[in-house]
């Protein structure tokens, strides 16, 4: 399958070079010619992206379209990429993020366009480099190279507490990473590869694994972020403009998860039986906690960031499940997670633009003065809820059902999270859509054009793989269990 | 046992010539008007030296000075950052026209030589002495800025009065190891350090010789010179220092080590932990409050001196290979961020205030972006060079079983990403605070912050040819050393 699309991977990940490059040789004045020229790379990226899904083999549960090159091969470093059934559909979902990043920011970023888009391609890179890398080293560079435009990203096109709220992103992320760095040389000195395939399944005394998995778990759970290292992430998407929440949304927490299935469960199976509940305690306790501080705060972003908390609990909670059911859910989870949260950031990016606020009582009667806004937040509340019919409803059913074969009682508690997330979200849209309408929103400027082609891709989304989860759960089926045989 | 020692003048070639041409500018510095001819006299010989060295066959002169794959080498990577040192010159003096052109380049050529001297000995009389003549020049070009910085008169003192308690720690050194095993020659000091019964008296002796490099290093305890000396110090100097002075002491160090001390290196490695250790914390925290980004990059550089000391925890010559490396990337990123400081000292000298750099990013976006890979790789994020320096690092330390190292030296990491990045939050996030100033570039701006930032990408994405390269030399110079043909 592979010989019919040579490299395509490479193709993906470097395809927003070539905008970088000639971004670099544009005048910065001209700001419609770095929009379109960074539009359009990324849309073609997009394109093949789409077209790696259509030729993915469902039934292998091995890694597909696998490059291997020399990169530094006297330390036996490769430059070696791949996806599997838990990484593939990560990969168009880095894309579209950044797609829609560049609609949604369209008008909304004025200063310093050229230095914005060129932070938004390279963290494209970074992003689908994670997900496609084997190579530990290779792995490790990606991830920590996505520091660099998200610092920039949050640190200059953001809110009021931007500056503080960067260093805390870029500090808290940076310690957790550092240890997953010692823990790869580690294993590099014990076994003399960087591979992750040969990696696999090797055997440590257990203690060592211990140590290993919680530098790795470490790095994964503050991304992630877990109770409780969740403290950046309020901050961070708070402040950040309205493209970086997404991205961070979309994708930036999604890389703790997927590090999870990825690294710990495989690399660290005894590891992994031993810290499972621990993490699955966690888990809950973010869940719950999460949807508390939800019901408290009066900013629309700091609440959905909140959300994201509460949200990523579950996604934990369905890895550590150690079931096909759950890990399939929460790596279903993930996804959903970064279209309802990303759309949802939009959204909130949307009015933000027009009225330069965020505080929940600065709005009320929004449905009456932008009905179809209003349409496109219901639709991503009601998801964000979990409501059948929608995505959301999907990963967390799966991930409860999946929980619930492995320990009832946590799953219990859990499921009231579910319930708490009706209450916030639904009384959210409350406040800010119906009640009186409050002369602040009177006469908003109704949806644009680039903001529509950013968010109807996400409804679109939203209602396809609601009706149709098999449409991602067949690419991951195979994969998973695979990856579930282990704890067999 | 030894044939009479035949003297083979032409390996000793490239020091002659640096000599000749360092006396001649003296002398004749007097009668000439323009002063360029300085620059461009030391740029040509400097470039001769490394096709010299190229070309320098491999061999004695008499037994107290060698050439190998080692010390030509090190001189290389030294001539590479000598000429930009003197670009960044060049540049510098051209605003700044009291300080005395001929003089300055003369006292650079001078401290080349004693750099070149000292990698290439084998005993270590010549090596204190040329270690004398490396760090004399330095003491002079840093009270060469007085027309300019009075206190600069200080810094040099200060550095000179350090310098000189180096010096009697390595004398107090040559004394035990010449008390204890009577010689002075590096190969025979192994020898007879091998099958001696005075190990411990030895370790002491070892102690001395790691103060004193760690004084010319300036690692904590030994560090406070440092800041006074790099902000009194012209611009280009304070780069010549940071980079050169400490790469070739460091690669001398490591010499010292690997041949006579081979049988105590893992003891005098452990007798650097807490030293380095402590260097990468203060360091680090000490940057954290600088305003003056020179004081800042002097105190980030005693915790770069750290992080290559690492190297020597780990005890084997992997390590040993890997220091060479990241004293490179470091001497890469050092030159890289001066040669921008320099423009800054040229057009408006508060510019080297960091919270007077409010805003850069909007007057000059590019050299903005300069910045910012070179601190993000001081930082040692990848992919810049600064992350793989640090990452072959590490490994070397975790192959040598010294894990808990490891994790505190790459925790203090975290903290002095802080300093750096402070730096970029300035340029890139603050509001503009001075405008209107008149940045003048040239070529002699361009060629080194090119060749320096090409490299930080470069060895960030792709470090396999000189990683390679670098560890290959130790290994032919160790096979050489022992296995001679």
């Amino acid at each position: 399958m592979t010989s019919t699309l040579p490299n395509i991977l490479s193709w993906i990940l470097w395809l927003p070079l070539i905008a970088i490059v000639i971004l670099f040789f544009l005048p910065r004045r001209n700001e419609t010619a770095i929009k379109w020229v960074s539009l359009i790379v990324i849309l073609v990226d997009f394109i093949l992206s789409l077209i790696l899904l259509g030729y993915f083999d469902f039934s292998n549960p091995n890694f597909q379209f696998v490059e291997k090159r020399k990169w530094i091969d006297f330390i036996n470093s490769y430059y070696y990429l791949g996806v599997d059934g838990i990484s593939i559909l990560f990969v168009p979902l880095s894309v579209l993020v950044t797609l829609l990043c560049i609609l949604i920011s369209w008008d909304s970023i004025k200063d310093k366009v050229k230095e914005f888009y060129l932070s938004l391609l390279v963290t494209n890179i970074a992003m689908v480099g994670v997900f496609c890398a084997l190579d530990l080293l290779l792995f490790y560079l990606f991830w920590e190279a996505i520091l660099i435009p998200m610092y920039l990203i949050i640190g200059v096109w953001g809110g009021p507490r931007r500056i503080y709220s960067t260093f805390k992103f870029f500090l808290y992320t940076f310690i957790g990473s550092v240890f997953m760095l010692i823990a790869i040389i580690y294993m590099y000195i014990k076994f003399g590869t960087f591979e992750y395939t040969a990696l696999v399944g090797k055997d440590y005394p257990l203690h060592i694994e211990k140590l290993l998995f919680l530098a790795f778990a470490v790095a994964f759970a503050i991304k992630v972020p877990m109770w409780p290292v969740h403290t950046w992430l309020p901050d961070a998407h708070t402040e950040a403009p309205t493209a970086g929440s997404v991205i961070l949304a979309g994708i930036l927490i999604k890389m703790g998860g997927y590090g999870f299935v990825r690294f710990c469960l495989p690399l660290f199976p005894e590891a992994t039986l031993f810290f499972a509940k621990a993490i699955l305690v966690l888990s809950v306790v973010a869940i719950i906690y999460a949807g508390f501080a939800c019901l408290a705060q009066d900013d629309l972003k700091r609440l959905i960031a909140y959300s994201s908390v509460s949200h990523m609990g579950f996604v934990t909670l369905g890895i550590f499940s150690l079931n096909p059911i759950g890990v399939q859910g929460a790596i279903l989870q993930m996804i959903n997670h970064g279209i309802v949260t990303g759309a949802l950031f939009m959204c909130v990016g949307v009015v933000y633009d027009r009225t330069h606020s965020r505080a929940i009582s600065y709005y009320g009667g929004l449905a009456t003065t932008m009905p179809l806004y209003a349409a496109f937040f219901m639709v991503f509340t009601l998801a964000s809820i979990g409501l059948p019919g929608t995505n959301g409803f999907i990963g967390e059913f799966l991930i409860l059902l999946g929980s619930f074969l492995n320990n009832k009682v946590i799953t219990a508690f859990a499921a009231t999270g579910v319930i708490i997330g009706a209450a916030y979200m639904l009384w959210l849209y409350q406040r800010v859509f119906f009640q009186q309408v409050n002369p602040n929103v009177v006469g908003l400027e109704p949806l644009k054009v680039n903001e529509l082609a950013a968010l109807i891709p996400m409804v679109v989304l939203v209602f396809l793989i609601g009706f149709f989860p098999n449409l991602c759960l067949d690419f991951m089926r195979s994969s998973v269990d695979a990856l579930i045989m282990n704890f067999k | 046992m030894m044939m009479l020692p035949q003297l083979n003048f032409s390996v000793i070639g490239v020091e002659i010539l640096l000599l000749l041409v360092a006396s001649i500018i003296f002398l004749i510095d007097k009668f000439i008007a323009n002063k360029n001819y300085a620059f461009f006299l030391s740029l040509i010989t400097v470039i001769i030296c490394a096709i010299l060295v190229l070309f320098t066959p491999f061999g004695d002169f008499t037994q107290a000075y060698k050439t190998d794959f080692y010390s030509s080498t090190v001189k290389l990577f030294l001539i590479f950052g000598t000429l930009l040192v003197l670009l960044i010159s060049y540049n510098y003096l051209n605003s700044y026209t009291f300080i005395n052109l001929g003089e300055y380049y003369a006292l650079i050529l001078f401290s080349l030589m004693g750099a070149f001297l000292m990698l290439s000995a084998m005993d270590l009389v010549t090596i204190y002495l040329s270690i004398e003549l490396m760090s004399f020049p330095v003491y002079f070009l840093i009270a060469i800025n007085y027309a300019y910085n009075k206190p600069s008169l200080e810094g040099s003192l200060k550095y000179f009065i350090v310098g000189s308690l180096s010096s009697i720690f390595l004398l107090l050194s040559l004394g035990v190891i010449y008390y204890f095993t009577g010689t002075f020659y590096l190969k025979e000091i192994f020898v007879k350090l091998s099958e001696s019964p005075y190990k411990k008296e030895l370790l002491l002796a070892g102690m001395l010789l790691l103060i004193s490099f760690s004084i010319k290093l300036s690692m904590v305890p030994f560090h406070m010179w440092a800041p006074d000396a790099y902000e009194s110090a012209p611009l280009p100097i304070t780069s010549f220092i940071a980079s050169l002075v400490k790469f070739a002491a460091m690669a001398v160090l490591i010499k010292i080590i690997l041949i006579a001390f081979s049988p105590l290196k893992v003891q005098l490695g452990q007798l650097l932990i807490p030293i380095i250790l402590l260097s990468i914390l203060i360091g680090n925290i000490m940057a954290i409050k600088q305003d003056n980004i020179i004081r800042m990059l002097a105190y980030s550089s005693i915790a770069h001196a750290g992080y290559a000391g690492l190297g020597l925890i780990s005890a084997d010559f992997v390590g040993y290979s890997f220091i060479i490396f990241y004293m490179l990337i470091y001497l890469i990123m050092t030159l890289g961020i001066f040669s921008i400081l320099v423009v800054f000292a040229n057009s408006q000298r508060e510019l080297l205030y960091i919270p007077n750099m409010a805003g850069l990013s909007k007057t000059i976006p590019f050299i903005s972006f300069l910045i910012l890979i070179f601190m993000f790789s001081l930082a040692g994020v990848p992919p810049t060079a600064g992350f793989m320096a640090k990452f072959y690092i590490f490994l070397s330390l975790v192959k040598s079983h010294y894990v808990w190292v490891a994790v505190l030296g790459i925790a203090f990491s975290v903290i002095g990403a802080y300093p750096y990045l402070r730096v970029l939050k300035v340029i890139y996030m603050d509001e503009e605070k001075l405008t209107g100033i008149n940045y003048r570039y040239d070529w002699s701006f361009f060629i080194p912050v090119g060749i320096t930032s090409i490299l930080v990408l470069l060895i960030g994405v792709y470090p396999k040819p000189l990683v390679e390269f670098v560890q290959r030399t130790l290994f032919l110079y160790l096979s050489t050393l022992y296995f001679p043909h």
